[in-house]
């Protein structure tokens, strides 16, 4: 390295003209006084004194001293880890791996859950939903009436508007695309504060029933079927009998609700078809006004929705108001998930940086030479511990680069894997990211570095310089296989949770749902909203398309349902029985919109009674076989059943027949209770199943050509198996579980490098004991029995504490859990069995080696 | 030229007396040392140095500003120029130099009255 500390700095040119300024007039002044000149100019000389020094300290005065320390150190660490390349590779790596992955999940943690919503003052937006208190996990969505009865009534809010979402199938291309429109409440954007990006937001007259038709189309949209065109403002838009005039184009960045919408229209409250109370159209969501704290907002909203109970006794005497922040609903199903995996990650790099500091511990003990002399050449110790640390600095930095360059990586990986993740999009590497993970190398610099240093350079170890080369270490070592402990424990305690995780995996996968997911095929087939305003007709659509799919040669049976079975949903509402309402036994139920077809299609058993009729009356009901035993002791045909929040929408009817139990309402719920409606149009675009022959896929082609020439105007989305779609709804389980296991994996690797690295260096610090001990006739498999049981005695108190640890973290995870208890004996003896298992192969081979001392040659050295 | 008696300076007073000297008007650093000595009536002599470092750190601090100019003689000399926060700083440190030797001094006459 070609660094000179006493290099000239630039200035040195300037001064030197400065400095003979100043002697020449020294020279001139001795003449004047009788001097001669030669005289005159060396007593200036001599007067001046030692110019080089004065140099340097005028030098001094423009460097700062500490940075000047610290490139040093840096290049004199940049030197010696070069000489070592080995252990710096694997320091490198281990480092770049440890803090790679938590800057990976940290940057997923800050873009979902710390970060505000991209809206202006994200944090002030609100969910607002009804609940109705005689119901269950039903439906929260709300009246326009009410919608605009809490924006006016609400004091808390700056405005409070809503949006439902509508497919729409445009028909210009050789076959029919579905596009997803959100009807918007008024003051949508206004709440959101996020203006179009072209054009303009609604108008108060494109509110109003019969008013303009006015779209804003999404960017994406504008880019895919407009190419970007700059005059879309004059287009309009044409889907089936409608034509809408667009107004606006919203920036790229906008994707409220979803990714998928296509185009925002208004939904106007003063339409006809708005008027109803009991209509449940809007998820509403609101903008609390600036210093309006959210327990503020939650009180206001209750005392407007009891008002709104005393004025409209029916409905509104029955609801209740909730409100979550809506980053809340948004985030919330992940959020454990990655706070868990943040956990992960951590315990990983610091098991990454007790292995290290393990290893430095050896050096160092290596370096006492090195380090006592330069104890005697009057180094003090605080230099040297600033020189080993920024060893250790130089070190982490480059790990945390390489691990930046790993976290780039996934959080690629991130938008590819987790599609289903929330804000997956908004995940990138940013400045707050490369900052984390600089910080990452400072507390891994001091976490790895501080102690070893500290330890290394004691005043005490001067006077080994006193002694020859020979190595004087405490072959005992309490520290290291201190640090060795921790890492068996952290390592257990991660394999415990991914194991427990795997076993819920497993039982899950064991489950026998009650129906059968195989050869079944499902899609949806678009419609509007506004189809509902002709039910019958409606229904009579619906029936003849699953007439026409029947009639198609390799399909079983066909059936349409409002959410697919095993998918996780619970509508859970109450119930009467032949018109009384117990007021100490509620009925609670899931309710299932069915249609005819449909127990045949998913394979769930008739036990009772017949099944929905094609054609039959809405009001036929079944029920299955828990519902039956609970709350009819069997015997459940005949009795009339209706659910206690009436409304026409509701169900009413008489119980026709009995079916088997099935896991419906999610794999990892235990059969509830259920009542079916046979209807088969619950929704204008509900899911359609088909059991088929063979593969589901292969009928595909054939499906939607069929529905294409009954319906040309239609297009059929999300086409895939049954079992495609359970596995999907499940696959955030899996990937967390799986990246556990690889955490955990890892974990247990390093610690095992740990334990291996240990061993092996305290064989070499004792050679010269075993080497005196074997010439006074110990037997070589005592050593390795010796050597051996140390290794294994540290692992089994780093059991001891990791599941200790994992008992106590236990219940972090429990959430997590399907179908095992946090506390299951069976993973704790795999996980201990395993560590055990890994932890005597990695002090086998070090405990072998201690033991084939040459005893003759170390009696010859001492 | 006879050495003249050495008196030690005390920390952050040769700081002041240079910014003393250059509020008298753009001076070069020769100019400086002489003038120290011809005031002080040759008691304080400042040694090159002190005297060069003090005036680059002075000139970093942003006290004084220096540029290039011709001396009387005709030579191109660094002349030093106060700036005004230069001027705040010499302020600053003449009121606590002031305070000081006036404490010094009621110690001292007290201690002679007591003697």
């Amino acid at each position: 390295m070609s660094w000179n500390p006493f290099r000239k700095s630039p200035r040195d040119p300037e001064f030197d003209r400065e400095i003979a300024f100043h002697i020449d007039e020294l020279t001139r002044a001795g003449i004047a006084q009788g001097l001669s000149p030669e005289e005159a100019r060396r007593r200036a000389i001599l007067e001046f004194g030692g110019r080089e020094q004065v140099k340097q300290q005028v030098r001094e005065v423009h460097t700062s001293p500490l940075l000047e320390t610290l490139a040093f150190n840096f290049r004199a660490a940049l030197r010696f880890l070069r000489r070592s390349p080995s252990f710096s590779a694997a320091v490198i790596l281990t480092l770049a791996l440890g803090i790679g992955a938590n800057s990976a999940v940290f940057s997923a943690i800050d873009a979902v859950v710390l970060r505000p919503l991209p809206y202006p003052n994200g944090d002030q937006l609100v969910q607002i939903n009804q609940h109705d208190t005689r119901n269950r996990d039903a439906n929260t969505s709300v009246a326009p009436q009410r919608l605009e009865d809490w924006n006016r009534m609400s004091s808390t809010f700056s405005g409070i508007s809503g949006y439902y979402t509508d497919d729409l199938s445009e028909i210009s291309g050789p076959l029919p695309e579905r596009l997803t429109m959100a009807l918007v409440a008024p003051r949508f954007l206004d709440v959101l504060e996020v203006p179009p990006v072209l054009g303009r937001n609604f108008t108060r007259d494109e509110f109003h029933f019969g008013g303009p038709a006015a779209v804003i189309i999404s960017n994406h949209l504008w880019q895919r079927r407009f190419a970007g065109d700059p005059a879309i403002l004059t287009k309009k838009l044409r889907f089936g009998a409608y034509s809408w005039s667009i107004v606006g184009v919203m920036p790229a960045s906008f994707a409220f609700p979803n990714r998928d919408i296509d185009l925002w229209a208004p939904s106007p409250p003063d339409a006809p078809y708005a008027q109803r109370r009991d209509a449940t159209w809007f998820t509403v969501f609101g903008r609390m006004k600036s210093g309006v704290t959210f327990a503020h907002a939650q009180a206001d909203m209750a005392t407007v929705q009891s008002r709104l109970g005393q004025q409209f006794p029916k409905p509104d005497a029955d609801l209740t108001v909730q409100s979550a922040p809506l980053k809340e609903t948004i985030v919330s199903e992940v959020r454990d998930s990655l706070w868990l995996l943040y956990g992960s990650v951590t315990l990983l790099l610091l098991i990454a940086c007790s292995n290290i500091a393990a290893l430095l511990l050896a050096r160092t003990a290596d370096r006492e030479h090195e380090i006592s002399i330069r104890f005697s050449l009057g180094a003090s110790r605080r230099a040297i511990v600033g020189q080993l640390l920024t060893e250790v600095f130089a070190l982490a930095l480059l790990g945390s680069l390489l691990g930046l360059a790993i976290a780039a990586g996934a959080t690629r990986a991130f938008h590819l894997l987790a599609n289903t993740l929330p804000r997956a999009s908004e995940i990138n590497l940013n400045p707050t990211i490369v900052l984390y993970s600089l910080l990452c190398a400072v507390a891994t610099t001091l976490l790895c570095g501080l102690f070893p240093a500290l330890r290394g350079t004691r005043r005490d170890l001067a006077h080994s310089l006193a002694q020859t080369g020979r190595t004087q270490t405490s072959a005992r070592n309490p520290l290291q296989w201190f640090l060795v402990a921790v890492q068996v424990t952290l390592a257990v305690t991660l394999l415990t949770g991914a194991g427990l995780l795997l076993r819920s995996l497993q039982q899950l996968s064991r489950v026998h749902p009650g129906f059968d997911p195989s050869h079944v095929l499902t899609f949806q087939i678009s419609g509007s909203w506004g189809e509902t305003a002709d039910m019958p007709a409606l229904n009579r659509r619906i029936d003849s398309t699953l007439d026409t799919i029947r009639t198609i040669p390799g399909v079983q049976s066909a059936a349409t349902s409002a959410i697919l079975p095993g998918i996780p949903s619970l509508y859970q509402v109450e119930f009467n029985l032949d018109g009384s309402l117990d007021p100490n036994r509620k009925i609670l139920a899931d309710n299932r919109w069915v249609s005819w077809g449909y127990f045949d299609t998913t394979a769930i058993p008739l036990l009772q009674g017949e099944a929905c009729r094609r054609g039959g009356p809405p009001s036929d009901v079944l029920v299955n076989r828990a519902f039956a035993s609970l709350y009819l002791s069997g015997a459940a045909l005949g009795h009339n059943i209706a659910a206690a929040a009436y409304n026409d929408f509701s169900t009413k009817g008489q119980i026709r027949g009995v079916v088997g139990d099935a896991r419906e309402a999610g794999l990892n719920l235990a059969p509830v209770p259920t009542v079916y409606s046979c209807y088969s149009a619950p929704t204008p675009f509900p899911n359609f199943l088909v059991r088929t022959h063979g593969d589901p896929m292969a009928m595909a082609e054939t499906i939607r050509r069929s529905i294409h020439q009954i319906d040309p105007a239609r297009s059929v989305y999300a086409m895939m198996p049954l079992e495609q779609h359970l596995d999907e709804a499940y696959s955030g389980n899996r990937l967390r579980t799986v990246l556990l296991a690889l955490f955990a994996a890892t974990a247990v690797s390093l610690a095992s490098i740990g334990l291996y690295g240990t061993l092996n260096y305290l064989g070499r610090m004792r050679q010269r004991e075993v080497g005196v001990r074997l010439a006074l006739g110990a037997a070589r498999s005592r050593i390795v029995t010796q050597f051996l049981f140390q290794g294994l005695r540290v692992t089994l108190i780093g059991c001891v504490a990791g599941l200790a640890l994992s008992l106590a973290t236990g219940r972090l995870i429990a959430g997590m859990l399907y179908g095992v208890s946090p506390l299951d004996p069976i993973t704790y003896i795999a996980v201990l069995v395993l560590i055990l298992a890994v932890a005597t192969a990695a002090s086998l081979f070090p405990a072998w080696r201690a033991a084939r001392v040459d005893p003759v040659q170390i009696l010859r050295q001492e | 030229m006879a050495p003249t008696e050495k008196t030690d300076l005390l920390q952050g007073t040769l700081d002041m007396l240079i910014l003393k000297i250059v509020a008298l008007g753009p001076v070069h650093g020769y100019g400086i040392s002489q003038r120290i000595r011809q005031i002080s009536k040759e008691v304080l002599n400042v040694q090159q140095g002190s005297l060069y470092p003090a005036l680059h750190r002075l000139e970093k601090r942003g006290w004084l500003s220096a540029e290039w100019g011709d001396s009387e003689n005709g030579r191109e000399a660094k002349f030093y120029k106060l700036s005004a926060k230069g001027r705040r700083q010499l302020a600053q440190e003449e009121a606590s130099w002031n305070r000081l030797s006036e404490a010094v001094e009621l110690i001292l006459g007290a201690a002679q009255q007591e003697a």
